[in-house]
């Protein structure tokens, strides 16, 4: 016999009808059946005889009824048609999950097996529909879900829904409106049923009092249990979930901001709202672009005074003509190492960046220019630029190059700067990077002489499943250090004792703990670091042991939501001085990005 | 009326995914299916080479924050949910030549860098 819709219809009744049973039995009484699909019993009994001598289901006169294995998969397989038309009506034709079940239930019947193979493997090949039923595999299997409703999970447990057993539309329009959907983490707070009534409270410590019939039709999993779940079945639940259609993105406006404590030993502790930086775009056509980022740093800024900073980080414009060769023009982020590119705080661990990417490679290190930039092919990839030069009158023993940035205000450009970056992403997860920075900065004190500065670079980042881990080195060349000191030293009374060669590299390595979690991700990681702004001096200068520095950091990251950053770590900086040490740090940091 | 219902299905899922488009059901290339992953600032892998004809089926995932992909000169043009929030499939069915796809939801210090190709040969 040729499954009929009609008899698709029965072997999915009978199916949905074991499933339900409480407690579990093998047969489903005939009054079960007839009254799930809405008619008679004799007309149900009559059915399932035929369906009996087809050889899908066994009949037992008086008790009930029960798929046989043929059975049991066509009616999987009506299930799977049902339950991938619902999701896709859903994820791809924008439909509300409300609104599907009638469709499916018509198609059904209809959709061919290699229509569903499509809709599945464009979908991504979930394992729930909206409702959070499961979805049948194409042989049939299906897996079993451990859940309960709210009318048996334990009170005052966080638990999480997910699945809906009721399909009628007005519910499931309830439940959305209550936050009520699969995927919600919510809390019986109270269940009285002679009262008819449990109260819930939601994520967002909503509370909802529903009646004990729409408590038992959602079926939840107590939290640690469905984060045991979720950690290892976690992406397909994520990506399979009810999920709202694909839109096209819309932003214009971004930011990130960056909030510390840091306490050093033997000092008071202080809060700072170190970053708030906004970004702020103009498409003036789908080739070019404005892009800029506005930073005010330390929260406040007040006209001579050793406050915060108003900076303009970026403002350029890029002209973007090919893949392999675009221009850009304005204030530009030099391309030198991993953080100066990839400064957004929920990018790195770490409250604070590494010291190497701060006293060895000045980031934020952004000036004014002019450059090129795309892709050459193979996962290869580069930028070089010509900008305003560094400074060399602002450099100092302690903190290297960093204060030489001209940071595109009035900057000195009578001679140029040219940095450049050769990037290799051809490995899904590895980043390989290498970047040069070179130009004359001492037009302070030309044309008596002039500072050629230098800095090579190399770093390495790797990301599989959890794992994270970055390297860094980089090193910087200043000529004429001695004629630049003596030139200082005539200037201010002191020689800075600036070195001819700095140097700093760190290696990091991270793991995240938890991952995919409703709660969020959690990731430790440890960094140790070298850095020494005096790796070589002129002659006749005599390196100070305590710019010989070292660091060790540890701590771990919270992350609520992707673009969002807890952080927490200790840092213990050592130097080789016996007199001058730097001090050891505990900081807490909240950054974020949208 | 279920056919009717079917039919319509058919065409709004191929309108809904890329274009050029085809409707389920004519004659059809192979299918490739192709998984990137999206982070700042690059798309991984961010060359593609396919034939053209061919139905690219391209699987959308970002590991760390709201992307865009968009395929320049087409009407493709998706947002990337958050890390562990979903994964996005085009269908994309080239036509012979080069097409440039990049980042379009501003991700970020080098959003400008989130480019790549898709090479379909003859």
């Amino acid at each position: 016999m040729l499954p009929s819709s009609t008899v698709e219809n029965y072997l999915k009744a009978i199916y949905l009808g074991a499933m339900s049973l409480t407690p579990p039995q093998r047969l489903v009484p005939m009054g079960h059946l007839s009254s799930a699909l809405g008619v008679v019993p004799g007309t149900a009994t009559t059915m399932v005889k035929a369906l009996a001598e087809s050889g899908l289901v066994e009949y037992e006169p008086y008790v009930g009824v029960a798929l046989t294995p043929a059975g049991e998969k066509l009616a999987a397989l009506v299930l799977r048609r049902h339950r991938l038309v619902e999701l896709f009506l859903v994820r791809v034709m924008g439909y509300g999950w409300d609104e599907v079940h009638e469709e499916a239930e018509q198609l059904e019947h209809v959709v061919s097996e290699r229509l569903i193979d499509r809709m599945d493997e464009m979908l991504g090949r979930p394992e729930v529909d909206p409702h959070g039923d499961p979805i049948p595999t194409a042989d049939g299997h299906i897996k079993r879900q451990e859940a309960q409703s709210l009318m048996t999970c334990p009170i005052g447990t966080p638990v999480t829904v997910m699945r809906v057993v009721d399909q009628d539309r007005s519910f499931l329009r309830f439940l959305e409106k209550h936050q009520l959907k699969p995927g919600a983490a919510i809390e019986v707070e109270d269940r009285d049923p002679a009262a008819d009534s449990v109260r819930v409270r939601g994520s967002d410590d909503q509370r909802i009092t529903i009646g004990t019939r729409a408590a038992s039709k959602l079926l939840v999993q107590v939290a640690h249990t469905a984060l045991v779940l979720m950690l290892l079945v976690l992406p397909a639940l994520a990506q399979d979930g009810p999920a709202p259609a694909p839109r096209s993105p819309q932003k214009v406006l971004s930011g990130y901001m960056d909030f510390h404590y840091n306490k050093p030993e033997f000092a008071d502790g202080a809060l700072d709202f170190h970053r708030f930086v906004l970004l702020v775009t103009h498409s003036f056509s789908d080739r070019i672009r404005f892009v800029s980022e506005l930073e005010v740093e330390h929260a406040l800024v007040e006209g001579g005074e050793e406050k915060g900073e108003l900076e303009l980080e970026q403002a350029y414009i890029d002209f973007l003509l090919s893949r392999s060769f675009n221009v850009r023009a304005g204030m530009v982020l030099m391309p030198v190492g991993i953080i100066n590119e990839r400064h957004e705080p929920p990018n790195y661990y770490g409250v604070e960046r590494p010291f190497v990417d701060t006293v060895i490679v000045p980031t934020t290190w952004f000036e004014t220019g002019v450059g090129v930039h795309g892709e050459i092919g193979r996962g290869w990839r580069y930028r070089g630029y010509i900008t305003a030069p560094l400074n060399a009158a602002e450099f100092s023993a302690e903190e290297g190059i960093r204060e030489g940035r001209q940071k595109g205000s009035r900057a000195n450009a009578g001679r140029v700067g040219t940095t450049g970056r050769l990037e290799y992403v051809g490995v899904r997860g590895l980043t390989l990077g290498t970047s040069g920075w070179s130009g004359p900065s001492g037009f302070e004190f030309r044309p008596r002489f002039d500072v050629p500065v230098r800095l090579a670079e190399a770093d390495a980042r790797y990301s599989r499943d959890r794992f994270e881990a970055k390297a860094e080195f980089a090193q910087v060349w200043i000529d004429n250090a001695d004629l630049l000191n003596d030139a200082l030293a005539r200037r201010v009374g002191v020689n800075p004792n600036i070195g001819r060669a700095m140097r700093g590299y760190y290696a990091e390595g991270a793991y995240r703990i938890v991952s995919g979690a409703r709660f969020g991700d959690v990731g430790a990681f440890a960094r140790y670091e070298k850095f020494n702004t005096q790796h070589r001096m002129a002659a006749g200068d005599v390196p100070l042991r305590q710019f010989d520095r070292d660091a060790w950091v540890v701590g771990a990251t919270y992350w609520p939501d992707p673009d969002i950053a807890v952080k927490m770590d200790y840092s213990i900086v050592s130097s080789r001085s016996s007199v001058i040490q730097a001090p050891n740090s505990f900081n807490v940091g909240l950054g974020w990005w949208f | 009326m279920r056919y009717l219902t079917l039919f319509l299905l058919c065409l709004v899922s191929a309108a809904a995914t890329s274009s050029p488009r085809r409707a389920a059901g004519q004659a059809e290339g192979p299918t490739q299916v192709v998984e990137i992953t999206a982070e700042r600032f690059s798309f991984s892998p961010s060359e593609i080479r396919t034939k053209a004809g061919t139905t690219l089926q391209i699987r959308l995932r970002s590991d760390d924050t709201a992307h865009g992909f968009k395929i320049v000169g087409t009407d493709v043009n998706v947002e990337l949910p958050k890390r562990g929030r979903g994964v996005v499939t085009v269908t994309f069915v080239p036509k012979a030549g080069r097409y440039t796809f990049e980042c379009s939801n501003l991700c970020g210090a080098g959003h400008d860098f989130m480019r790549g190709t898709i090479v379909a040969g003859e």
